[in-house]
């Protein structure tokens, strides 16, 4: 065939459709039919053959019609005139004595999507509802929800909405659950399809008729139900159990679903039903469709949220197969986290040690960083893992487990020895910005046990101008700054040096007022300094892994069986794999018994040159901002907020280290109330815009 | 309404280029609640994510949602603004495929091409206005045939089956010879760490159909007693315990959990009358013992001893060993006790392929590699030893057919064929190398 141009192509197939020789050949007429709708789906623009198509309409052969009910559909919005001319086929088509060919030109005539055709569609949607075929009622039903849709403002008559109710008692199972759907679309304003007493009951009974689809969608809709008796409750719930166990996880999903919204105010039923599904749920897992195993494994987490023993038993079934995708793996992996007890320790971390070689090195970061978890309640064995794979001389191996280890020893100080010890020659094979951050970081609060840090910190120092991190340069200060302060002779050179690079050369002005900042602190005496500097090295009040309390099932029931728990999966493993949140940069604390809400200038203020004025401040918010450390310093670096450090996501309360400037500075009146005013009510929109976000 | 935004949309990337090609082969928007142009943003995205290494069977773009599978070189991506239930929508999607793939036998960018018309077809009958409607292929196959793009038939007749009572079988069929083939067949899910220890295995079973029967024949199946009382859950801790047992939808099952009888009018050809699994501890049928020893830059040497743990009467047939070995390994030798061993270094697998292997017996495969004296350093995973086989006549549940009995108003004799095969499923061992 030769190569013509789409300009060409339409000219082409105008001429063979107005062709009458071709026209009065089925086979060929057909034939051209499908050449067009093949370059309408290639997109080439073939709108200009419209009336031809139209013509192209009357004609006993299904198979054309549909073809050019697929073009007239596509084309419609563009040519509403030219549609009307097939509005007369399409309704003499309505009265074919073939039931396929009326739901056909019934289901085609709502899909042009033309507000001015709605007037020649109602009657025969109307008659397509008392149609014998059920095939017909189907599309009919749903015929009027498109209808409703194309003209959302006008009411749909209540004759209408009586007979789809009506139509609830339809023999065909399809043709009631389409009544449902297109209830809910009609009546969307009002609350959706009205459930009372003997529809709900109705429903339940005709369960068993429906499809998985229509199943789904009636246990979705009796989710509105309340059963105005006990009895009535128990009754419901005992018929919907065998579903609970339903082989197809839709079903199975959208029960234990309904079954959570019914027993919301018994927590003991609720918990009762998480046990039944147990074993479809670890089904699920192993089904051959590894997006539903994905899907599986995310509701299990959520489902762990209250029952934290629900899986016990059945670790091994989280173990990964070697060709499973990397979103499996870690989502496996944490779940063998939670999973883990004294009697299965040995056998999960011996799982996870293998993973940490994993190919995929996001996979291994993420396995590095279970054992990590772990460790916080069997720090010795996961340890000894940890510093094994150090040997391995990997570069995304060695950064992940310096940042394991920094997260560590965080809420596990008693790990410090160990820690120290490994430390020694990790600079030379740990390459990316949140690595040597989490070093730097162990570097300068361990500096005193570390005998070669000085010589660490000096090799970045000297290698500062080719550094491009802002973060490792400010954790770079941090580190120097108190390395200094327990080994001041071997440091204060360099430190010298990196002051004055960081004060003179420095671009970054996050970096640069860091830098600034410590050069004033000196200035305050060595003992000011410390008071600032060494705050907390660690919080063991992390560490709580084991014997967390169980959340109410209320507080997840609403996100089950929704995307939230596949679209959360993906923030979490995020943060696992990339570094993780917590112990961040350096906290300079000021005073930390400031009282609650009050602004409290602090002892730097002193300092001759500058005003400083440090607080702590209590900020009421629904929620702590789940988003990412990233997101939230974009956010607050918008309104010209700096983050200095934010303690982890799930911690309460939460915490959030932050400096900004302003403008006036008067002399005699350091404390600018009005300003610190306004800095909190902006900080405080900011979070709740965060928090709301998320909620 | 979860499903109510969904656009049924295929899309085909034809990946292997340097400059990819991207076309969307067939878009069918169902409520129009998704803008069409929506779908372009899933590729990009796709790319990010691939090169992140954070793929995901859900991406965002705005509020817009894609919810993804593939198949072969296709994507199957139903695009949604709700807040969907994820795991209706991908049941949706594997079951587009299986409908597909029943009429294409292969479901992939040509037989898309080619058959372009009956996907038209198809994705009008199996969703309306983002909900699923018809979606059973037994059904769809009555009134939408491939054989319709040729003119004669197309005289579409009505479809019985759409308002029929009996919906998955149509009337006045008709053989010459009335036979029934039951297969039973067991696949084996293994999962043995390096030191030898099983970290986890079960059993995949199903009973599948190839009815080739005249009318509306009345089939009853009799399984053995242990089988029943595991299906019903009725024995305690006696025998294995059945999980996830799936019936087709012609079984009746008020019938069968009143009094355990498995009666059915069966479709008609091939379909799976039921299927289940069993999670439990399974000696491995097949053993792999495996020394491999890497001596950096000069060679590999492997070692691989299998032993058939099965009854000596049974024999495992086309037996493969997939032994892993490093992507430099040069210069193969084999040595095997039986069966032979070839090299394929494009999948970096050593196959030693037994066509017989007896119960009882144990053989031995000896492997010699060089490697360049250069050093790879490229991390290299530890893929696992896989190993395929198929054991006759045997079942390791121990389910058996004792007997099929069909009734016809016409009162023809019918003969039931019985098959049993245990094959291999997902049968990984995980080496020390």
């Amino acid at each position: 065939m030769p190569y013509l141009g789409s300009e060409d192509m339409v000219r082409e197939l105008r001429r063979a459709l107005s062709n009458p020789n071709v026209q009065s050949d089925h086979l060929r007429y057909r034939n051209t039919i499908l050449k067009v709708v093949r370059a309408m789906s290639q997109g080439v623009d073939v709108s200009g053959l419209f009336s031809e198509m139209v013509k192209a309409c009357a004609t006993v052969d299904v198979v054309q019609k549909k073809l050019v009910y697929v073009f007239l559909c596509s084309y419609a919005s563009l040519n509403p005139e030219l549609s009307l001319l097939v509005i007369n086929t399409l309704r003499k088509d309505c009265q074919d004595p073939n039931p396929m060919v009326r739901s056909l030109a019934l289901r085609n005539m709502t899909n042009l999507r033309l507000p001015s055709l709605v007037e020649y569609v109602e009657q025969p949607l109307t008659a397509g509802l008392r149609d014998r075929a059920a095939c017909v009622r189907r599309v009919a039903v749903l015929g009027w929800a498109k209808l409703h849709k194309l003209q959302a403002s006008s009411d749909i008559d209540a004759a209408v909405v009586n007979e789809l109710y009506s139509l609830l008692r339809d023999p065909d199972p399809v043709v009631m659950v389409n009544c449902l759907r297109a209830l809910e679309e009609i009546l969307k304003e009002e609350g959706g399809v009205a459930i009372n007493k003997p529809i709900a009951h109705h429903l339940l009974n005709r369960l068993k008729e429906c499809d998985v689809w229509g199943q789904c969608e009636v246990l979705k809709i009796l989710e509105r139900y309340r059963p105005q008796s006990e009895d009535e409750l128990f009754d419901i719930l005992s018929l919907l159990d065998p579903s609970l166990l339903s082989p197809h996880p839709p079903v199975m999903a959208a029960t234990l679903s309904l079954f959570l919204s019914l027993c919301s105010g018994l927590p003991a039923a609720s918990l009762s039903a998480l046990e039944r599904v147990r074993g479809p749920l670890l089904a699920a897992c192993g089904s051959a469709s590894r997006e539903m195993r994905f899907t599986a494994l995310c509701h299990i987490q959520l489902l762990l949220r209250s029952l934290p023993g629900l899986m016990g038993a059945h670790y091994k079934r989280f173990f990964c197969g070697y060709a499973e995708p990397a979103y499996i793996k870690q989502r496996k992996m944490q779940l063998l986290v939670e999973l883990v007890n004294d009697e299965n320790v040995a056998l999960v971390l011996d799982e996870l040690k293998g993973y940490c070689t994993d190919v995929n090195t996001d996979t291994a970061q993420a396995a590095i960083s279970a054992i990590g978890r772990i460790g916080r309640s069997y720090s010795d064995r996961c340890l000894e893992i940890l510093t094994g794979l150090l040997g391995l001389k990997q570069e995304h191996i060695t950064s992940a487990v310096v940042q394991t280890v920094r997260d560590l020893v965080w809420v596990c100080p008693q790990c410090s020895e160990a820690v120290c010890l490994a430390l020694e020659g990790c600079e030379e094979t740990v390459q990316d910005s949140q690595g040597r951050q989490a070093l730097l970081w162990l570097l300068g609060v361990y500096g005193e046990r570390v005998s070669s840090a000085p010589y660490v910190l000096e090799v970045f120092i000297d290698g500062l101008r080719s550094e491009v991190s802002p973060g490792v340069k400010m954790e770079l200060l941090t580190a120097t700054m108190r390395l200094f302060l327990c080994r001041p002779a071997e440091t204060q050179d360099m430190l010298g040096r990196l002051l004055h690079y960081c004060i003179e050369e420095e671009t970054d002005m996050c970096v640069r007022d860091q830098a600034l900042f410590y050069y004033r602190l000196l200035h305050c005496g060595i003992e000011e300094t410390r008071k600032v500097l060494q705050g907390r090295r660690s919080d063991p009040s992390l560490g709580v892994l084991i014997g967390r309390p169980a959340e109410p099932v209320n507080q997840w029931a609403r996100s089950f069986n929704t995307l939230e728990p596949l679209k959360q999966s993906a923030a979490e493993t995020e943060s696992t794999s990339g570094g993780s949140p917590e112990p961040v940069t350096s906290v300079p604390r000021p005073n930390t018994d400031l009282s609650l809400s009050s602004l409290s200038p602090s002892a730097l203020e002193k300092a001759e040159e500058e005003d400083y004025v440090c607080m702590e401040e209590h900020v009421h918010c629904p929620a702590p901002p789940r988003c990412s450390p990233q997101s939230l310093q974009a956010a607050l670096q918008l309104v010209n907020v700096q983050t200095l450090a934010f303690t982890p996501p799930q911690t309460l309360p939460w915490r959030v280290y932050l400096y900004t400037h302003t403008r006036n500075t008067h002399r005699d009146q350091p404390r600018d109330d009005t300003a610190l005013k306004g800095f909190l009510s902006i900080l405080a929109t900011v979070l709740h815009t965060l928090s709301s976000e998320r909620a | 309404s979860y499903l109510s935004t969904a656009v049924g949309q295929l899309s085909a990337p034809q990946h292997g280029d340097v400059s990819l090609l991207v076309q969307v082969l067939i878009c069918r928007n169902y409520k129009g609640d998704v803008d069409m142009v929506e779908i372009d943003h899933f590729l990009p995205l796709l790319m990010q994510q691939e090169e992140e290494g954070l793929i995901c069977p859900v991406m965002s773009h705005g509020n817009v949602h894609f919810l993804w599978i593939k198949h072969n070189n296709l994507y199957l991506v139903a695009t949604t603004n709700k807040n969907s239930n994820a795991s209706l929508v991908y049941s949706f999607l594997y079951k587009l495929v299986e409908v597909f793939t029943e009429y294409f036998k292969e479901l992939e960018e040509e037989s898309i091409q080619d058959n372009f018309v009956v996907v038209y077809e198809l994705l009008d009958e199996l969703m309306d206005f983002g909900f699923p409607q018809t979606t059973d292929s037994k059904i769809l196959q009555e009134y939408i045939t491939q054989e319709g793009a040729k003119l004669e038939v197309a005289k579409s007749k009505v479809p019985t089956t759409v308002t029929n009572a009996v919906s998955w079988r149509s009337e006045g069929i008709k053989y010459k010879k009335n036979e029934v083939f039951i297969d039973v067949i067991e696949s084996i899910n293994v999962l043995v760490n390096a030191n030898g220890s099983v970290m986890s295995s079960d059993i995949v079973g199903s009973i599948k159909l190839k009815t080739m029967l005249s009318g509306m024949p009345e089939l009853r199946l009799g399984l053995n007693d242990r089988v029943l009382f595991a299906l019903t859950g009725r024995d305690k801790g006696k025998t294995v315990a059945m999980e996830d047992v799936k019936f087709h939808q012609c079984v009746r099952l008020s019938r069968f959990e009143s009094d355990r009888t498995i009666s059915f009018i069966p479709p008609d050809g091939e379909s799976e009358l039921m299927s289940y699994r069993i999670n439990t501890h399974v000696k491995p049928l097949i053993w792999i013992e495996s020394v491999i020893e890497k001596f950096s830059h000069s060679r590999v040497e492997i070692m691989v001893k299998a032993k058939g743990q099965f009854k000596k009467q049974s024999v495992a047939n086309n037996v493969e060993v997939r032994v892993p070995v490093p992507s430099d390994a040069d210069s193969p030798k084999f040595k095997t006790s039986t069966g032979h061993a070839k090299y394929v270094p494009e999948k970096n697998l050593v196959v030693w392929t037994i066509k017989s292997f007896p119960g009882g017996k144990e053989y031995l495969m000896r492997a010699h590699f060089g490697l360049p004296s250069v050093e790879n350093d490229e991390m290299e995973g530890k893929p696992p030893i896989t190993v395929n086989f198929e054991i006759p006549y045997f079942t390791v549940s121990g389910i058996q057919v004792r007997y099929m009995k069909i009734i016809e108003k016409s009162g023809y004799q019918a003969l039931p064929w019985v098959r049993y095969i245990t094959q291999s499923g997902d049968y990984q061992l995980r080496t020390n190398a």
